[in-house]
């Protein structure tokens, strides 16, 4: 069916969600389909999500601060104004305050649950298992689940916000991560992400890493736009001396071939376009109510200290360390394609 | 006074991390001959044993592993998921997986018995 109307819950924090959702919203607008994301991230008011979807995808950006009370209600709201032939829930299937759970078995559209790794614990306490019944077809992207063996469950490869075609070259983004053309040295790149606390904790990062590592490797603190960037420039003075400033990248996915070591956490975007690009990763694993970046991560990207970090990343700069394969392949395309064939064409 | 109470428990229990038991023991296991807790020990075949034995004991050797599952309930796909199911890479092999989470990767699990599911909006 094409142009159909399609509603993509991406409630949650962080950008995880929405980076996502957005990835599969861009493919099936471009496919010619209606889309709408919701998301009610702290990130999503100054990242320019539509800048990426283009024509045909409008993001809808809830109030982070609402209560659950008003969270139900926009989502209802939002369901009866879009009246979308195909809901796409990402993650959380009972919604991310259980607000969904009692709706599903009523709605009548198509159904699909992007359905990731989940902390067990809440998947038995709030009965996980029933709502995912609600669902026609589970997208399980790059990644284990707790129902991924399920019979309406498929798997597909890591979903990315950008196509191959889209990434810079080599030289494109070192130029844009400001290292000058005749450098060769490897660039290490800490990405900041997750919340507020933790972007300026990757600052704090790079700036120590920048300090261990001397000339041997330049070092860039990635950040996506938001309140860490200075409105306009400070009236006196200049920058304070040996504090790395941010570089204001989004999509950092753009720029990661010009990225020989990249240190930050380990959420799902993160360590998937580390993985898609072939770029060595050394992250911490975060604190995360849901989701569990220990599991998630391998145990060669895993760092369970700052300084282990430090140690791991000043190995990797020394002998240089050739970059993995590539293994894009695409998989929000395969997803759309599947939704269009088994829920839209049902 | 029981000749065990000074004994902790030791039968393996923690949800993460695998620890003896450590309570009082009030009996031994006929089994294993580990000290056992009144919370461990449990009845198998009229006989008093740990819950460790009795696992092992309620396993059925005609039982070729193969699982009968309910299309009607999801959690008939969940049972064996944790970190992770028998499907995968993390689950083959022995239980003592050189993966296995120590307790340096508990921080970034503490919120797994929190019970603000669902109401902190912006945590996920």
């Amino acid at each position: 069916m094409a142009g159909a109307r399609w509603l993509i819950y991406a409630l949650g924090g962080g950008m995880g969600h929405f980076t996502r959702a957005c990835g599969l919203a861009r493919v099936a607008a471009r496919r010619g389909h209606r889309v709408t994301v919701v998301t009610n991230s702290v990130f999503a008011p100054d990242v320019p999500l539509e800048d990426v979807l283009g024509a045909g995808a409008h993001v809808h950006r809830l109030n982070p601060d609402l209560a659950k009370s008003a969270v139900r209600e926009a989502v209802e709201c939002l369901l009866d104004g879009v009246r979308p032939e195909v809901l796409v829930v990402d993650t959380f299937p009972r919604g991310l305050a259980g607000e969904l759970a009692p709706m599903l078995p009523g709605l009548r559209m198509g159904k699909v649950l992007v359905h990731r790794d989940l902390n067990p614990t809440y998947v038995a306490r709030f009965n996980v298992a029933a709502a995912v019944e609600d669902f026609d077809l589970l997208l399980v992207p790059g990644e284990d689940a707790p129902f991924s063996q399920h019979p309406r469950a498929v798997r597909t490869a890591p979903w990315l916000l950008l196509e191959r075609d889209e990434w810079l070259s080599r030289a494109q983004a070192r130029e844009r991560l400001g290292v000058a053309a005749d450098d060769i040295r490897p660039l290490v790149a800490v990405m900041g992400s997750g919340n507020a606390e933790e972007v300026a904790e990757a600052g704090a990062i790079a700036t120590r890493l920048q300090e261990r590592l001397g000339a041997s490797a330049p070092v860039r603190w990635l950040a996506p736009p938001g309140p860490w960037f200075p409105v306009r420039a400070p009236s006196s003075g200049a920058p304070e001396r040996n504090v790395l400033q941010p570089v204001r990248v989004w999509p950092a996915l753009a720029v990661m071939p010009g990225v020989d070591i990249l240190v930050g956490a380990g959420g799902y975007n993160t360590v998937q376009e580390a993985r898609v690009t072939g770029t060595p990763l050394v992250a911490l694993a975060r604190a995360r109510r849901y989701d569990r970046q220990a599991v998630r991560l391998r145990p060669e990207e895993l760092a369970r200290t700052e300084a282990e970090l430090m140690e791991r990343v000043a190995a990797l700069v020394g002998p240089r360390s050739a970059r993995a394969p590539e293994t894009y392949s695409g998989g929000a395309r395969d997803a759309v394609a599947l939704i269009e064939r088994t829920v839209l064409n049902a | 006074m029981s000749p065990f109470s000074n004994e902790g428990c030791e039968v393996s229990t923690g949800f993460l991390f695998s620890h003896p038991c450590g309570l009082p023991a009030g009996a031994l296991c006929p089994r294993c001959g580990k000290s056992v807790c009144d919370a461990h020990l449990t009845t198998q075949q009229e006989a008093l044993v740990c819950t460790g034995c009795a696992m092992l004991g309620d396993e059925d050797p005609e039982d070729d592993g193969s699982t009968t599952t309910d299309s009607d309930d999801a959690s008939a796909y969940y049972d064996d998921y944790g970190y992770y199911g028998s499907g995968s890479s993390w689950a083959r092999g022995s239980s003592k997986d050189p993966h296995d989470f120590t307790e340096a990767d508990g921080e970034s699990l503490r919120h797994e018995d929190d019970s603000s599911f669902e109401e902190d909006l912006g945590g996920s």
